[in-house]
């Protein structure tokens, strides 16, 4: 039975009349009209459809959106103010932290909840956070590269200057290692 | 070597084209079309891999509320299609050769109507005896697939160049071995989908993720019984391709046979798990014997190659791909007897297709290993063996692949250097190995059509801003950016003054899109010559304004100067009002076309493939837990030829995306079929890398120049992935001195290896 209900999306009040069922992702994107928070896998593996409730970083694709009334939700397109792109998203087009993109929301909403709790975490921190957002095409060195970029206060800074920037990606990969799988 | 060009645009770190948009959520991928009237699509699947079809009732599913169009073939021209073999149908005809396969599909108001319907179509199915190994496939006793094919034999090569019994006689070291590589699926975030529209007037509209829109209409109109300018292709923002977007799926075909009979716009978008399924077509796998003999010295003196590739139930691309497994690597080392077999095998399985490297990573995983099996046996440094065999300037391949620029041999010794070969192998540590592999790709290849070329069109539009229409589309690599990058270092106006348009069949000219690494050399000359012919209109309509020769004059940052009288300027933007505006006024427009020095092979597969060969070399350095089997990958080195860099961002981020897919191929990704059924469908079992996953990783470009590219540049997209297993596998065998000949290189075959080896006491 549908139910109506209001969604606090980016700080805007919006009236849904949907299913008990409705999840979240199908909410945002069908019902709201807000479809930068994408889908991936379904299950809650990829990442892509992260965005941040009440402070939480959850996949919009295992959360039921009648559980997220009255609570405040940020999704990809809440982070630009007035035109004026947040920090992780310039550091993203400076740094070159995606490629086709539709992981690119997911990764900045899960760098942003990283950020919000930790604004200095770690290389290791970062990386340990940001493995649960997969990307399928760039290795994710440049997104490292990108959000480090934001911890370190060198948004704006390191563009161009192409000195700086590799001397950046050389600090950033020198601990952990690429693990086998144990499975057959 | 590098021409000492001074750039205004290109190397430069430009913010790509369509960056704000991907950063912001707003660029619009196909899952993010929605059309009035919009209805869900979805489809039957076969769930027997082999089997007859003696019925489908469809009349249950019709009469459900909500459900607005149930097709099946019989609303279909029943028309094969597919780009070598048309053996592929949009919806099954008479029977499904693998699990998977669209059988019937629903249009519906929602998607849980859609569902509901699929449930309440009845198919009386006659299950057939099925096969699942290529090898086994082509036995005489193995059930037919398709029954014209013979012994389910798709194709066959089989070339010979020189006198390859005298080269193996004359060899000092003859090696044989055998090697097995798997199927790898893109695994592109966003699955294929597609949201077609058909008009009153006949005319089909498809949004589709494609990485290649022209080939998509071309498919769609055989399919459909169409003509070709009754399909509108539309490219959305794609969201990751690898070729798995190259269009040998059905997807679209069935939105657009729902579409007609709904009357409505239909979506189709893939489920996670119909993309394993029967979604983007997995790497073709290959069994590979190969036997090589090499001289003395290291020199390579003969090689003999056979391979068994798994066709899947289509064929797809996959013949072009057994053709490049076969022939392609013989382009990276010099020599001149040859012998190459190949077949190509249909099984009850998802058809196999075009995967970054096309058929040369599984080329090159049996291939590298065999340098470092004889560079072992020799006693050679394995560096010093590939800089003795390495293809140079001039090199012409035994199947006729003439090379222009190759700074192959520079890639080797940044390698070298990179990885600290010398000082590692010097300083040994225990269970730590290093390994090896040199890889070779085009720009471009000649396979569909004479043609391996590409067009664009610019026009100027009055405020002086460039606007270039192309057909080839964005992939994710950042194709757009640098071809604006090319036109705006052409035309002399600063990088935000040039723009690129999406990629519409109708509104510009044949492009065939983005596979073989093409798009930078191919498209990239052809926007470079579009922008020259448009330089030239600017040119003489400024010669007039400035009253001077037009050859006298030189564009620059967006203005227009006499060369030597640099007070005498125009601005591009007036130059193009002063040519609209005035009586008889044109607007300021011109095509460019390329097509590469590339050359059909021959019925004998001989002929120059591709108008450029980029080249590399990689190197790794791994730790292999004896304990446990584990391989970790401490760090890893690259360098690659691809001429001039136009994008740095994006071409590191070729060369790092390349490394981590080519990683995931040579250590996790695998995925478990039982009875040509892919057991778990899914991400969390079949595994891609995180970031914590990746290695310590290096890259340079070499210092290089293409002569016939578009300012000195070729390709570079699929070069690093072709070796990375290989490498892998050489570093392992350099740590713990075993060799594994099977992908992917899991821990447990590398443990069962050492106890192996400890029983044999070897």
């Amino acid at each position: 039975m549908k139910r109506e209900m209001v969604l606090t999306v980016n700080g805007e009040e919006h009236d849904v009349e949907i299913e008990p069922n409705r999840l979240l992702l199908e909410a945002l994107r069908d019902d709201v009209g807000l479809t930068g928070t994408k889908e991936g896998c379904s299950i809650g593996v990829c990442g892509a459809c992260s965005v941040i409730v009440d402070g939480r970083l959850v996949s919009a694709c295992l959360t039921l959106a009648a559980a997220c009334e009255g609570k405040k939700i940020e999704t990809i397109e809440g982070l630009a103010e007035d035109g004026e792109l947040h920090p992780l998203q310039r550091a993203f087009v400076q740094y070159g932290g995606f490629q086709c993109g539709i992981c690119t929301p997911g990764q900045i909403m899960a760098a942003k909840a990283l950020l919000d709790h930790n604004p200095n975490p770690t290389t290791d921190e970062v990386k340990e956070w940001m493995s649960a957002n997969l990307c399928r095409c760039t290795g994710y060195y440049k997104i490292l590269e990108s959000v480090m970029a934001v911890v370190e206060g060198k948004v704006d800074e390191g563009r161009r200057d192409e000195a700086v920037r590799q001397a950046r990606i050389q600090s950033l990969y020198q601990s952990d290692t690429y693990k086998s799988d144990t499975s057959d | 070597m590098s021409k000492a060009e001074n750039f205004a645009v290109l190397g430069q770190n430009v913010d790509r084209f369509e960056g704000h948009d991907k950063v912001t959520g707003s660029a619009a991928y196909v899952a993010d079309v929605f059309l009035p009237g919009m209805l869900t699509g979805r489809i039957l699947r076969s769930p027997l891999p082999h089997a007859r079809i003696r019925n489908i009732d469809t009349s249950r599913a019709e009469k459900l509320r909500g459900v607005k169009a149930v097709v099946t073939a019989e609303d279909t021209i029943k028309k094969g299609w597919g780009v070598f073999f048309p053996d592929q149908y949009p919806l099954s005809v008479g029977k499904a050769r693998y699990v998977g396969e669209e059988v019937a599909a629903v249009a519906a108001v929602d998607r849980d109507t859609a569902e509901e319907a699929l449930e309440l179509i009845d198919v009386d199915w006659e299950e057939l005896p099925a096969v699942f190994d290529a090898a086994e496939a082509m036995q005489p006793d193995a059930p037919l697939i398709h029954e014209e094919k013979e012994n389910n034999i798709a194709l066959t090569i089989d070339v010979v160049r020189g006198d390859i019994d005298a080269a193996f006689k004359d060899s000092d070291l003859v090696i044989e071995e055998s090697f097995e590589s798997v199927p790898q699926w893109h695994s592109a975030i966003e699955t294929i989908g597609s949201v077609a529209d058909y008009s009153a007037n006949g005319k089909y509209t498809v949004y589709m993720n494609t990485q290649t829109l022209f080939m998509a209409r071309m498919r769609l109109a055989t399919a459909l019984g169409v003509r070709e300018a009754d399909v509108r292709v539309l490219q959305t923002a794609v969201g990751g391709g690898f070729g798995g977007k190259s269009c040998d799926d059905n997807n679209a075909m069935v939105a657009a046979i729902l579409a007609r009979k709904a009357r409505r716009p239909v979506k189709i978008i893939n489920t996670r798990e119909e993309e394993f399924l029967a979604g983007s077509r997995p790497r073709v796998n290959m069994k590979v014997w190969v036997r090589m003999g090499f001289k003395k010295d290291g020199r390579i003196r003969a090689k003999h190659m056979r391979i068994i590739a798994d066709n899947g139930a289509y064929s797809g691309k996959a013949p072009a791909i057994t053709g490049v497994a076969a022939l392609r690597h013989d382009t990276c080392y010099k020599y001149s007897d040859v012998r190459s077999e190949a077949y190509l095998v249909y099984t009850n399985k998802i058809p196999t297709g075009a995967f970054r490297g096309f058929g040369n990573p599984s080329a090159e995983f049996s291939v590298e290993q065999m340098m470092d099996i004889a560079a072992d046996e020799l006693g050679m440094d394995p560096f010093e063996m590939a800089r003795l065999n390495a293809a140079e300037e001039g090199y012409v391949s035994p199947h006729g692949n003439r090379v222009i620029s190759c700074e192959l041999r520079q890639c080797i010794d940044r390698t070298e250097r990179m990885i600290g070969w010398k000082e590692k192998r010097a300083a040994r540590k225990p269970n730590r190995g290093l390994g090896m592999g040199c890889t070779v790709h085009v720009s471009g290849k000649r396979h569909f059509g004479d043609y391996d070329g590409s067009s664009a069109t610019i026009k100027m539009n009055e405020d002086g801003k460039a606007f270039i229409l192309s057909g080839e589309g964005e992939t994710g690599q950042g194709h757009w950016t640098a071809m604006c990058q090319i036109a705006a270092e052409e035309l002399g106006v600063p990088f935000s003054d040039v723009a690129i348009s999406e990629a519409d069949t109708d509104l510009t000219t044949f492009c065939l899109g983005n596979y073989a690494s093409r798009l930078t050399y191919v498209a990239g000359n052809a926007v470079k010559n579009a922008a020259t012919a448009v330089k030239e209109i600017l040119h003489d309509t400024a010669a007039e304004m400035l009253e001077c020769d037009p050859s006298d004059l030189v564009s620059r940052d967006g203005f227009i100067f006499v060369k030597g009288a640099e007070q005498r300027s125009i601005s591009v933007a007036d130059v193009v009002r002063g040519r609209q505006f005035r009586r008889g006024g044109a607007p300021v427009v011109a095509s460019g076309s390329f097509d590469a020095d590339s050359v059909s092979q021959d019925a004998l597969r001989f002929g120059n493939e591709s108008g450029a060969y980029n080249f590399g070399c990689q190197a790794a350095e791994v730790e292999v837990d004896p304990d446990t089997g584990h391989v970790k990958v401490i760090q890893y080195a690259v360098a690659s030829d691809c001429g001039t860099v136009i994008y740095p961002i994006g071409a590191e981020g070729q060369v790092e995306g390349s490394i981590a897919q080519g990683l995931g191929y040579a250590l996790i990704e695998g995925m478990r079929m039982e009875e040509g059924r892919p057991v778990n469908p899914n991400f969390s079992d079949y595994r891609l890398a995180s970031m914590r996953d990746m290695p310590d990783l290096v890259h340079e470009f070499a210092d290089s120049y293409e002569p016939t590219g578009p300012f000195g540049a070729k390709g570079l997209g699929e070069l690093g992935m072709d070796p990375v297993a290989a490498i892998i596998s050489n570093a392992i065998y350099d740590a713990v001195g075993v060799r594994i000949r099977t992908l992917p290189i899991t821990a447990e075959k590398v443990l069962r290896a050492l106890q192996e080896k400890k029983k044999n006491g070897s």
